[in-house]
């Protein structure tokens, strides 16, 4: 079981680091009508899982995460709502669709294809049994964070960032420990001028990220950045639903068709 | 990774040792005393070793003794991630999970309380006076003990933000449906104020109260008896008030008893001896004031030690210095 184990840990991690050089997983593959039904592994071998893994990779939404959400809901959310003009950060402008009395608006079409494809990233992510870390630094939503890690099973940290964590962790923790394969970040602003340090560090050792990403955030870093609204509680508690949900899809079908745990 | 685990392990493996040894010497001394095993207490241990073991030194620290194990051991964090790597607790990644825990959960419950008291407004219950949560007595875990109990070490600026949200927790008209968890972090004080028993009242032959005390100031010695159910009369080493010379000598012997109220009501019969006419009136009046501390109520002897009666003088003559002009004045000093 050590052994699955390790084998499961390299595997994620390279495939991990595959998807994330090949960028978008999606596009690249034929689009399937129908999607079909895996038969469950009757013995728990490698070379089985092995093959369980490169199969999922060949649908464009193999855990069908596009079903999570509509434009609407988003709208709803408020998710479309930016800053102001003049706080703009140039690299965002191909996100918004134009603005009313100097507020920003996002193009919702295009936060739905870049959400879709975060979302199905994360799933394969804890499809392959990695670790998910939630990042987010504003106290209003501290608590909303943390709950949705604790539901998922996943992890969280919305505290104040020591300098080692990523670049130094066997000295900061202590001992060898296994780093983050995925990190979501619901506000990519520390506060109101800096970016979070992890985005760098994140980048720095080959850890893939997803973030929420507003009219005033540097999207340059993200592997997959979403362009909406990081500022109501709404918004943010919708996409803590969302990547919720895609993470927990990911392990039901890690259950269902690995075997493990 | 797997060194982290395998430590973790063998710490398990050392406890359980160490546990089976302390029960198996529990039973041993049990056995010697000629108790029953079954309910030999720690506190019988610690007894059962100082009888059968008596040690001359000083330091408490350096005799004998048995404890159990997680006392000796200082208690560290079990193993924090499985064999797969994953950390076991949702914070992990923070460095301190087990101090953002209480945060997370303080924050909570303040949510808990928030919608709770929204809920009452309805009914138009603002506070209920009854039922407030009692912290008397207690105080907030120091740092140390927090570092105890959550088994990490802490920022000062870490623990101060744990006891201003704590504080805010408290102050919520509802905190008490939070008791339990608040109470976690608050420890007992210790009462400081050891109250000293005031002696009974003595009688004499025919039935008067009366009341004797010792008293000193400077090197001057009074023993002084107030006799109650009396006009007024003072007698000071057979004389009378005018004993003393000076106005302020009369006044320091007077004032106990007229704070007190007893001017013409008690008499006082003074032997003193000793120092000068200063330190021979303190020491009268302090001794009056202890004396009289039986005949009055607990109010009145309050006020007294505020008043600062029953507080004995301490300071004495301060010697002189040689090549200073005297205990503290210095010889003019000379520039050149």
């Amino acid at each position: 079981m050590a052994t699955l184990g390790k084998k499961l840990f390299i595997l994620s991690v390279r495939m991990g680091r595959g998807l994330w050089h090949r960028g978008i997983v999606s596009s690249s593959n034929p689009v399937q009508s129908a999607v079909e039904p895996l038969e469950k592994l009757q013995e728990s071998s490698s070379d089985a899982i092995t093959e369980q893994m490169a199969k999922s990779l060949k649908y464009p939404d193999f855990f069908k995460v596009a079903e999570l959400f509509t434009v609407e809901d988003l709208f709803n959310a408020r998710v479309h709502l930016g800053h102001r003009e003049g706080s703009l950060n140039d690299h965002m402008s191909q996100f918004i669709f134009g603005s009313r009395l100097s507020h920003l608006i996002f193009d919702l079409d295009q936060t739905a294809t870049l959400l879709r494809e975060a979302l199905n990233f994360t799933a394969h992510i804890a499809f392959r049994g990695g670790i998910i870390l939630f990042v987010g630094r504003i106290p209003q939503h501290q608590v909303m964070i943390e709950n949705t890690a604790k539901e998922c099973g996943e992890y969280a940290h919305t505290r104040y960032w020591q300098g080692g964590v990523l670049t130094n962790s066997t000295i900061q923790f202590g001992s060898v420990i296994r780093l983050p394969d995925l990190i979501i970040f619901l506000h990519t602003m520390n506060n109101v001028i800096y970016e979070h340090t992890a985005i760098r560090d994140a980048a720095k050792m080959l850890i893939p990220t997803v973030g929420i990403v507003d009219t005033n955030c540097n999207p340059n870093l993200i592997t997959y950045p979403v362009p909406g609204n990081d500022d109501s509680a709404a918004s943010i508690s919708l996409f803590c639903n969302l990547f919720k949900a895609a993470i927990l899809r990911g392990k039901e079908k890690r259950k269902e068709l690995l075997g493990v745990h | 990774m797997k060194a982290y685990q395998e430590k973790a392990q063998a710490l398990d493996a050392l406890m359980f040792e160490k546990t089976t040894e302390y029960e198996i010497g529990r039973r041993h001394l049990a056995n010697m005393m000629g108790e029953d095993p079954e309910t030999f207490t720690d506190e019988d241990i610690d007894t059962a070793i100082e009888y059968l073991f008596p040690s001359g030194l000083f330091e408490p620290r350096a005799r004998p003794l048995m404890k159990h194990p997680t006392e000796v051991f200082a208690r560290k964090k079990v193993a924090e991630f499985d064999e797969t790597g994953r950390p076991f607790h949702v914070l992990f990644y923070t460095g301190l999970p087990n101090y953002y825990q209480v945060l997370h959960d303080l924050s909570e419950k303040v949510r808990e309380l928030d919608s709770f008291s929204d809920r009452m407004m309805q009914y138009n219950i603002h506070k209920d006076p009854e039922r407030t949560l009692n912290v008397g007595g207690t105080e907030w875990v120091k740092k140390e003990q927090l570092e105890d109990i959550l088994l990490e070490k802490l920022k000062d600026k870490q623990y101060e933000f744990f006891v201003r949200s704590m504080n805010r927790l408290l102050d919520h008209p509802f905190s008490y449906r939070v008791e339990e968890f608040i109470m976690k972090f608050r420890k007992h004080v210790q009462i400081s104020v050891i109250h000293k028993e005031i002696p009974k009242l003595m009688f004499t032959a025919e039935g008067t109260p009366y009341m004797a005390a010792v008293g000193r100031r400077k090197t001057s010695t009074a023993s002084v008896t107030v006799y109650g159910r009396g006009s007024g009369k003072i007698s000071i080493n057979g004389e009378d008030l005018l004993y003393f010379k000076y106005i302020q000598d009369r006044e320091q012997v007077l004032f106990p008893l007229q704070f007190s109220g007893l001017l013409g009501k008690v008499d006082v019969v003074a032997d003193v001896d000793g120092g000068g006419f200063s330190g021979q009136s303190g020491a009268i009046r302090y001794a009056i004031s202890m004396a009289v501390r039986s005949f009055v109520d607990e109010q009145m002897m309050e006020k007294m030690r505020l008043a600062g009666l029953l507080t004995r003088d301490p300071r004495r003559h301060e010697r002189k210095k040689p090549g200073w002009k005297g205990a503290r004045a210095k010889y003019t000093w000379k520039k050149r």
